[in-house]
């Protein structure tokens, strides 16, 4: 099974823990099992349109999946997924 | 709530003002017991924003990342951002909250020629409309 770690604040939806055990085939299907699991932090991820939300980025061990094939990357059992938000601001 | 402690404080506030005129951010370390978070480590990141930083900052998700392992390998949780207003006071700007994340504490540092001036915190929305003040001690 592959792994997603959870940000400190979302753990509140995942019964507290800080990793969560899912099966999928790719990244998608594993942050569905996610989702469908602790439906409570799904608004916290997906916008209404079921989309990532804007600042929420998903990385696969050390790599953007953005740069990968998004949401389709295959996943191994061996696999860790890291939920990391995009920061900025300015005056 | 959200408490600093000194030495995660005094780290916050030597960053912002090292980086004086431009902006500063990084992370804080700490632990959370209901409603009330403690930050015992203040974590100074490069802010990674490719243009004029003296009213910019931006944080490269794997220095997010590797706050949060920091924080794992130490039995605690990442918690919040901080980053410096220079010449200016510490508000949530348009920018910022455009830029923001609902799962964090956001503190504030205003920095005033070069020296600490005063800070706030906020805690953003998901639909970053909007960053109600959070009580901050420090």
């Amino acid at each position: 099974m592959a792994k997603i770690l959870i940000p400190t604040p979302l753990r509140q939806y995942v019964d507290k823990k800080d990793s969560v055990d899912v099966t999928g085939a790719t990244v998608g299907e594993a942050l569905n099992a996610l989702i469908t699991a602790h439906p409570d932090l799904k608004k916290n991820l997906y916008n209404d349109e079921g989309k990532l939300r804007s600042f929420v980025n998903i990385y696969l061990n050390d790599e953007d999946i953005r740069y990968m094939k998004k949401e389709s990357t295959p996943l191994a059992d061996s696999d860790t997924i890291s939920i990391v938000p995009s920061i900025a601001g300015g005056l | 709530m959200i408490q600093i402690e000194p030495e995660a404080w005094q780290v916050m506030v030597s960053h912002a003002k090292s980086t004086y005129p431009n902006e500063c951010c990084g992370a804080m370390i700490g632990t959370v017991d209901g409603d009330v978070k403690t930050v015992k480590i203040g974590l100074a990141i490069e802010n990674a924003f490719t243009g004029v930083q003296h009213e910019r900052y931006e944080l490269r998700p794997e220095d997010l990342m590797k706050a949060d392992k920091e924080a794992r390998a130490r039995g605690m949780d990442l918690i919040g951002i901080f980053h410096s207003h220079p010449d200016c006071d510490a508000y949530f700007s348009e920018t910022d909250l455009k830029n923001s994340c609902p799962w964090y504490s956001f503190v504030v540092l205003s920095i005033y020629k070069g020296e600490f001036h005063h800070a706030n915190s906020f805690l953003p929305n998901a639909e970053q409309t909007e960053a109600p003040k959070e009580e901050l001690k420090y």
